[in-house]
């Protein structure tokens, strides 16, 4: 499992693709939303200025990695390298694991990059350094888990729906679940399931947006409030919890699914 | 339609010489080319077949300069092209697949393209799967296909590279004979490293080794390369150390070896007669 | 003109994304808004939805095919192949943003703030313009996940920061969702007839990196 979370790494990382791609969306967000990245950042408060930050990146960058993990799978397979992998003795599921984890420690480095790269200049131009550990929180409790899930889903839907077909579905999903206010239409925003981190950023990192509003926990009058259970730190933990736990329930899936 | 090769040099990014400096006349009818893997030998039917632009030198395939587009475009409309690696659509049927190719090969013609599919069809015997969806072949049966496909259209150049892989014995017999049996007025240029495919199908031939031309001939004048050279050892003691191995048959008396070495490599060696693979060994190694 | 055949096989190849995309998304979000004001939603997906999976649809054109080494050999260029796979995904995108509009026409649904004619704009000029762009970042980067994840973020860019491309006044004229985000009449025209415009500059850009070798694209 170690060894094929260590390859798929080391593959990954050497992709052109990952990083020309979070490249230019790392400048498109900087050139294109560059007033909004203005209003992230809050000279007097590290801890805000944080969070904002992460979950900017949380709510575009995602997308992107979703996008580009979506044929990682299946792609062994078609280049007959599954066959090969299926005839060692490592087992299918440690396999999938290792994959797994090395596709996702992938990802994280470009989003790390990005993010620790904007705490860092902040914090050595606002010289509040307080901003390093708001950024290793939210890291931990807010980006990390979204790539967690974001990785199994990649990996596993592409075994059932073809990759460019599960980019199109994941986009609009990733839309509507995450970015659609509650009150406007049925939606899993504001909800435990919600990959973002609605939960974890506003009950373990106490986060408001400008204005006070809250982005979790039961907006009155909207559907699937089922779903929104009181924004506690419980129930903070509880999104972490659910959102693994769907991460793992996916890869399952696509251990057990033979390939297409 | 014959090739006039001039001091072709094909260097990759990253540094790495795939032909160098490569002079060679290729004439209508059925040419060989052998070498290792790593010789050359893909890069030079890729320049040919225009998908690779060479670094220096010229390359002339009949009055059509390929190192021009429009000397590309034209050599496209008379070529008939077998990759290495055949990537094809596994949704399609071989029919489709074919009769796609056919489109794109300017066969607008139904009528005529159904005639031409069904010959291809018939001409590598998969009439009676090619209903049947690619992605369900065997490798051999997908190599066919490849085959039918470069066919199609009746090419004045067939460029056809490592034909014969994944093909079982009987395929592989039938298919070098009907390669043999299409270049009249065509040229087919048959790389591989199967030997005793271009031994059975070509008059003449080139042998590359790292991007370079070592040989340029006959069959007979390569295969006279390991006359004297080529040594029949029986012992029941180690394998002989010097020269290469060629062969090792089991024996009554221990096994019996087959050896290209400049002298006896062995106490006893008699010298049989050369053929193909002889004479190849004897050029590269 | 080529013959129908040959369209008749790059439907097949032009993929399945930008074919299954919108009647998917389209048919999940009217049962999503069923209780609540479908037929509008539907109206917003004609400036959403099918501009996404155009954009989509065309950045995964080029460097996916399984068969481009021998496609080069073709004396078809593999260049008007792949303009047959856009056009195969332009005319599905119209052929459903028609249907979703006549269905808002029939079912009183449709907009009154423009004519059902120049209310087209709402999903042509987007569409035309996300299209381009996937096919430009496609055709460059040769990669269809990274030129996909290109396009979504841009798309999730002008979806969510709507609010500063209104602001800008070069940007405004640059704004996907003008229809759904409340553009001034006045504003709208302009804005739709920029998007087109920018849209030719765009393809004829992929248009023009489409057309490298096989050299270009294995290198």
């Amino acid at each position: 499992m170690i060894t094929a979370a260590r390859y798929e790494l080391r593959m990954m990382l050497r992709k052109r693709s990952l990083w020309v791609s979070l490249g230019v969306i790392v400048v498109l967000l900087a050139a294109v939303g560059s007033q909004q990245v203005r209003e992230v950042i809050r000279q007097d408060d590290p801890k805000g200025t944080m969070l904002s930050g992460a979950l900017l990146v949380n709510i575009f960058l995602p997308v992107a990695y979703g996008c580009l993990l979506a044929d990682r799978l299946v792609r062994d397979h078609r280049l007959g390298v599954a066959a090969i992998l299926d005839a060692t003795p490592a087992s299918p599921v440690a396999r999938l694991t290792g994959k797994y984890l090395g596709v996702c420690a992938a990802v994280t480095a470009p989003v790390a990059l990005a993010y620790f790269g904007f705490a860092v200049a902040y914090a050595i131009a606002s010289g509040r350094f307080a901003a390093l550990g708001w950024a290793l929180a939210a890291f931990a409790l807010v980006l990390l888990p979204a790539v967690l899930f974001v990785g199994a889903f990649a990996l596993a839907v592409p075994l059932v729906v073809p990759a460019p077909l599960f980019r199109v579905l994941f986009v609009g999903y990733w839309f509507w679940g995450n970015s659609i206010t509650p009150d406007t239409m049925p939606t899993l925003a504001h909800s435990i399931v919600t990959p973002i981190g609605s939960y974890p950023m506003q009950e373990l990192l106490g986060f408001r947006i400008r204005g006070g509003e809250t982005i979790a926990g039961p907006v009155p009058g909207a559907a699937l409030n089922f779903l929104r259970p009181e924004a506690t730190p419980v129930t903070a933990w509880l999104s972490i919890g659910v959102l693994l736990v769907l991460a793992a329930l996916a890869l399952a899936a696509a251990s057990v699914r033979p390939r297409r | 339609m014959r090739i006039d090769i001039d001091r072709l040099t094909k260097r990759y990014r990253g540094g790495v010489t795939a032909l160098d400096g490569l002079s060679l006349e290729v004439p209508t009818g059925m040419f060989g080319l052998l070498g290792a893997n790593g010789a050359g030998k893909t890069t030079l039917m890729r320049i040919l077949a225009g998908l690779l632009r060479p670094t220096g030198g010229s390359v002339r395939v009949g009055e059509h300069d390929v190192t021009t587009r429009a000397g590309r475009a034209a050599v496209r409309r008379v070529l008939g092209y077998l990759p290495q690696e055949l990537g094809v659509y596994p949704d399609l049927s071989a029919r489709e697949f074919l009769d796609y190719v056919a489109l794109l090969k300017g066969i607008d013609d139904r009528t005529e393209r159904r005639r031409r599919v069904g010959e291809v069809l018939e001409i590598v015997a998969l009439a009676g799967d090619a209903g049947r969806k690619l992605k369900g072949y065997s490798g051999g049966m997908r190599r066919r296909v490849g085959i039918a496909q470069a066919l199609l259209a009746g090419p004045r150049l067939l460029i056809v590279d490592e034909p014969t892989a994944g093909l079982d014995p009987e395929e592989r017999i039938r298919f070098r004979t009907l390669l043999a049996q299409l270049a009249g007025d065509r040229t087919v240029l048959l790389s591989t490293h199967i030997v005793d495919d271009v031994a059975q199908t070509c008059r003449e031939l080139a042998v590359l080794a790292s991007g370079a031309l070592v040989f340029r001939g006959t069959v007979e004048e390569l295969t006279s390369r390991a006359s004297d050279r080529v040594w029949s050892v029986i012992t029941a003691g180690p394998a002989p150390t010097g020269g290469t191995i060629v062969s090792a048959v089991p024996h009554a008396a221990g096994m019996r070896y087959r050896v290209v070495a400049p002298v006896s490599p062995a106490a006893g060696a008699e010298t049989v007669e050369p053929n193909l693979e002889d004479g190849y060994l004897a050029l590269v190694k | 003109m080529r013959p129908l055949a040959l369209w008749r096989h790059e439907i097949r190849r032009a993929g399945r994304a930008p074919v299954l995309g919108p009647p998917l998304l389209a048919g999940a979000l009217v049962v999503i808004t069923w209780a609540d004001h479908p037929l509008r939603n539907l109206f917003v997906f004609l400036e959403l939805g099918l501009p996404l999976t155009a954009g989509l649809g065309a950045a995964a054109l080029a460097g996916r095919d399984p068969a481009a080494e021998l496609q080069f050999t073709m004396p078809t260029a593999y260049r008007s192949t792949l303009m047959r796979r856009l056009a195969v995904i332009a005319a599905w995108t119209a052929l459903v943003a028609v249907a979703i509009s006549a269905v808002l026409l029939v079912a009183d649904g449709w907009p009154g703030t423009r004519g059902p004619v120049a209310g087209q704009l709402t999903w042509l000029a987007p569409g035309l313009w996300l299209g381009a762009f996937g096919l430009l970042a496609g055709a460059a980067l040769r990669i269809p996940a990274a030129a996909s994840g290109i396009v979504a973020v841009l798309w999730l860019v002008e979806q969510l920061f709507g609010g500063a491309f209104q602001q800008h006044f070069v940007m405004k004229q640059l704004f996907l969702f003008a229809t759904t985000q409340g553009a001034a009449p006045e504003e709208w025209a302009v804005n739709r007839l920029t998007l087109i415009g920018t849209a030719v500059v765009l393809g004829a850009g992929g248009w023009l990196l489409s057309g490298r070798s096989y050299q270009e694209e294995s290198e």
